[in-house]
């Protein structure tokens, strides 16, 4: 156990130095984007105001009230103690909502997505990778192939084509929203039902692909182990099918898993493309509208909570490969 | 041993489907979870009584709106003009009168103002220094208590106090607003040196652009908020008391509704003497113009304020029931001009020569075809001035006095003499031109992701080439590209040769507004220039021609005054306009709702193409019938 604690010790303390440049980097990297945020509000407050005082005026106050007008250390100081506090401050691209009101209002449509949309997709891929890897024959040249091919494609790509077979076509999805576009959300089995209705698309436009490379990974892990010198040793003592499988798919999930704990970790960035094809709700979009306003705070907050997602599920990840796999522990332990 | 590899198998691949299908779960209970407080409080305010949970809009009574709101509403307030209420909140031009009111409605089609809270038409002192108008009697607030002049006096009060954008667009302008008594305003124009309005075009224009507030609800919002100015400006303004004929009903991330309010005061036999048709407004927020499309084409939107490429496909190839404001091209009333701007301190572009020459070779009818997909008009319909293509504008200037100025464009050859003429030449056989011994090499530039303005540009950098000028073409983000180009106080940087902005719509200070946002040089200096004449272009000619307009109420000296600045803008040439583009787009699909505006479409005074919801087009909203079953 001593051996376990020294590894455990280990991965927290660059867990924490991880954390602490993530963090730096957070508040960093927008702001070194060319441009101006301000600017871009006082272009919507200042549309047709002929009088330079004016304008200059209502600069001022948001560059005061946003803080951006002080030496950047000051900002980053300012800011560090506002999230300390749980405050992400004012979305400039939203002003005056709070960064938190944002993020709340999206990320619930988001998570629900993604969170299913990763879990299913790794179920199913890594299934019918290992089935694939196991069974071969016709099961293994037909889902090669297709993996590939679903795999290659963009994600647009997929969003597109369901959209146009399913729903501009044959009509049995809606083209786009959350919800009903004449419902308003209540608790009730109607507004549920549209909820429902609403999520086919652009759940198996982001499963579909998530399938494809997943299998292609789960394929040539298990045809690896099956072929590794431990699986014909255990054949030849006789250890019955069942448990060798279980050895084979314990080690060929390995880096699986960490594909997985990546895709958890960064699903709150949002799934883009589905909510800009679908017109879905989400925190992609807001992102994406963060970037391009130069929206620092709310660009802070999200890549922050990405980070942290991140570090977390890599952190969970690799305190369990220390009970999973012991070769890992061992090798870091020294 | 393979049998239970399969059973194995099996039950993985069921439990991953049963997990996909538990997927939409949480899903479905996303919205009750984040969305709560506003289901509560739509269901307490007003659901309960009109709309129960669950139902849905009833479709017959709902008119569904697209291309106004791009994202979630963050405020309902009045002062603030960063409220990201598309449907709700609109101070300009042609005032949004759906929640909030002005004294008068513009009308972009005849260039009239209509009372709307205002009683009768406003009149000028005979010094020209102060406007009066009456409120009406019958105008109500939505708490039932009559909208006075107090609370005109009051809005422009705290507009200055708090110096919110009208307050700082308006006060160099407007002196005071006072009420002589409970119904009558008084506006005083500040005055210059010699006892003259400094400029009666922009006070006139306060009655059209600005809305009412009321003066108890104001009192509240200072007392909430202490006095502080951001605070005020800030304050989401949930509880607003409005006189107009909608108000909220819900928003959330998705979706805003708007709800008629029965009592609306306008059902009086002085205003429109009875309610707005639809109870409910609708708009969802789509993410981009295809997904708008989509739904237009679908029947699940009624009135698109979106630029839908081919339009006319909808109902030439698809049978849709969908129509635009006029039958064939150019679908609709042109009212802006997109604009290319020479940044004339970049070598060579200080030449008239230069100038003209590209203008002259640049191909419009690609333009107007490709990027517009000929929703604009034509500049042989339309000659090219300072002046948009409505009728009212168009009759300002003397046509015929500037006709050997104008050009049709493509005249390769006559660019290519131009320049030959000037001395302008290849002298070193590199296939580009030279002047003072350095090669014409310039950047056309506009935002990133505007594809119609960049369907523009390619055609700008293309009609270069032919003239033996380089134009490359970079599309910044609009985020850097609007904070380059409105720096005015220093010379634009490397990459900004030629480059896209907008000019001014249809309005009441129009077209001068217009012309001094394209010409005059009070703009060069400024370091946060959100006016115009971004390519800093100076001639105290006009600048003096443009300061004696607003004061002018002569007919034929203005008319003069006009034709003279489009002489100078077409012999100069510091921007040139690429096409004509509508106020708003508006296409209709009528399989729920019909009698939209159309042009001659028996209406007087005629209703203009604007949504329904802006200045005088809101009286569309009186006129629609649903389609008959």
């Amino acid at each position: 156990m001593k051996g376990y604690w020294k590894y455990f010790l280990n991965k927290l303390l660059w867990f924490l130095v991880t954390l602490v440049c993530a963090f730096i980097l957070n508040f960093i990297l927008p702001r070194l984007m060319p441009g101006d945020p301000v600017a871009a509000i006082v272009a919507r407050l200042a549309q047709g105001m002929s009088n330079a005082t004016g304008v200059q005026a209502i600069y001022q106050q948001y560059a005061d009230l946003f803080g951006t007008n002080r030496p950047i250390y000051e900002q980053f100081f300012l800011y560090m103690s506002n999230v300390v506090r749980g405050n992400f401050g004012y979305s400039f691209s939203q002003y005056p909502r709070p960064v938190s009101e944002v993020l709340g209002a999206s990320i619930w449509w988001t998570i629900a997505l993604q969170f299913p949309a990763i879990i299913v997709g790794w179920l199913i891929g890594n299934t019918l990778g290992a089935l694939a890897a196991y069974v071969k024959g016709g099961f293994d040249k037909v889902l090669l192939p297709v993996s590939i091919f679903v795999s290659s494609l963009p994600p647009f790509g997929m969003a597109v084509i369901l959209m146009a077979v399913f729903a501009v076509n044959l009509r049995w999805f809606p083209t786009s929203g959350g919800y009903g576009f004449d419902l308003l959300p209540s608790a009730t089995w109607s507004f549920v039902w549209s909820v429902i209705v609403h999520y086919q698309l652009p759940f198996w436009s982001i499963v579909l692909i998530a399938i494809g490379g997943q299998a292609i990974g789960m394929r040539s892990m298990s045809i690896y182990e099956l072929n590794a010198d431990y699986v014909k040793y255990s054949r030849f003592l006789g250890i019955k099918d069942r448990k060798i499988v279980g050895y084979v798919f314990r080690n060929a999930m390995l880096p699986q898993i960490t594909g997985l704990a990546l895709s958890i970790g960064t699903m709150v960035g949002g799934a883009l493309v589905a909510e800009i094809i679908f017109s879905y709700p989400g925190l992609g979009y807001t992102l994406l509208n963060g970037v391009m306003g130069q929206d620092y705070p709310l660009i802070s907050a999200s890549t922050l909570i990405v980070t942290i997602m991140v570090l977390i599920a890599n952190f969970v990840i690799e305190i369990l490969y220390g009970f999973i796999d012991p070769r890992i522990k061992a090798a870091q332990a020294d | 041993m393979n049998k239970k590899f399969w059973l194995i198998a099996s039950l993985l691949l069921i439990a991953s489907i049963a997990l996909s299908a538990c997927g939409t779960t949480p899903e479905a209970a996303t919205p009750e979870a984040t969305k709560a407080p506003e289901v509560t409080q739509v269901s307490e305010a007003t659901v309960a009584p009109t709309l129960a949970p669950g139902a849905p809009l009833p479709r017959n009574e709902t008119l569904y709106f697209n291309g106004q709101q791009w994202g979630p509403v963050v405020c309902w307030n009045p002062y603030s003009s960063s409220c990201n209420n598309a449907l709700g909140i609109a101070q300009q031009d042609n005032a949004r009168v759906v929640m909030f009111e002005t004294p008068y409605l513009y009308n972009m089609l005849d260039g009239q103002v209509y009372p709307l809270l205002a009683d009768g038409d406003y009149a000028w002192n005979d010094a020209h220094t102060e406007i009066t108008f009456k409120i009406k009697a019958a105008a109500k607030w939505s708490d039932g208590t009559p909208v006075t002049a107090e609370d005109v006096a009051y809005t422009w009060a705290t507009h200055v106090k708090y110096s919110t954008p009208t307050g700082s667009a308006n006060m160099d302008y407007i002196d005071a607003i006072e009420a002589v008594d409970p119904q009558t305003v008084v506006i005083k124009a500040k005055l210059d040196e010699d006892g003259k309005a400094i400029n009666p075009l922009i006070v006139a224009s306060y009655v059209s652009s600005n809305y009412v507030i009321q003066k108890a609800w104001t009192q509240t919002l200072e007392e909430r908020t202490g006095g502080d100015a951001t605070e005020l400006l800030a304050d989401t303004a949930e509880d607003v008391v409005y006189s107009g004929p909608y108000y909220k009903f819900f928003a959330d991330e998705a979706k805003v509704v708007f709800i008629r309010d029965d009592n609306y005061w306008g059902k009086d036999a002085s205003m429109w003497g009875k309610l707005p048709v639809p109870k409910y407004l609708a708009h969802a927020m789509f993410k981009d113009n295809a997904a708008g499309f989509t739904a237009l084409q679908a029947g699940e939107v009624d009135v698109s304020q979106q630029f839908n490429a081919n339009i006319q496909d909808l109902w030439l190839k698809d049978n849709l029931p969908i129509s635009t404001y006029l039958p064939d091209a150019p679908y609709g009333i042109g009212a802006s001009l997109p604009t290319a701007f020479y940044n004339l301190q970049s070598p060579g572009l200080d030449q008239v020569a230069v100038r003209k020459a590209i203008a002259i070779a640049v191909d419009y009818d690609t333009i107007i075809a490709n990027a517009m997909t000929n929703q604009s008009a034509t500049f042989q319909q339309v000659p090219r001035s300072l002046m948009n293509p409505t009728p009212g504008e168009q009759a300002l200037y003397d046509h015929d006095a500037v006709n050997d100025l104008q050009w049709a464009g493509k005249d390769i050859e006559g660019a290519n003499k131009l320049l030959d003429d000037a001395g302008i030449t290849d002298s070193d056989g590199d296939g580009w031109r030279e002047y003072n011994g350095e090669k014409l090499s310039y950047v056309a530039t506009c935002p990133n992701g505007w594809s119609d303005w960049q369907a523009a540009i390619e055609v700008v950098a293309a009609a270069g080439k032919e003239i033996g000028i380089e134009i490359t073409t970079n599309y910044p983000e609009w985020a850097v590209y609007q904070t380059v180009v409105t720096k005015s106080d220093a010379p634009l940087p490397e990459g900004y040769d030629i480059f896209m902005m907008w000019s001014d719509g249809a309005g009441p200070t129009q077209p001068w507004s217009r012309i001094r946002h394209l010409l005059s040089s009070e703009f060069v200096g400024m370091a946060s220039n959100w006016n115009g004449n971004w390519g800093q272009y100076s001639n105290p000619d006009v600048d003096e021609l443009i300061k004696e307009i607003p004061g002018e109420t002569d007919e034929a000296r203005l008319k003069e005054i006009y034709t003279e600045l489009v002489k100078i803008y077409l012999t100069d040439i510091p921007s040139f306009t690429l096409m004509y583009r509508p106020q708003s787009f508006h296409a209709v699909n009528e399989s729920v709702w019909t009698n939209f505006p159309h042009e001659d479409d028996g209406t007087e005074p005629p209703v203009p193409p604007l949504d329904l919801t802006d200045g005088w087009s809101i009286a569309g909203l009186y006129n629609l019938t649903l389609v008959a079953e």
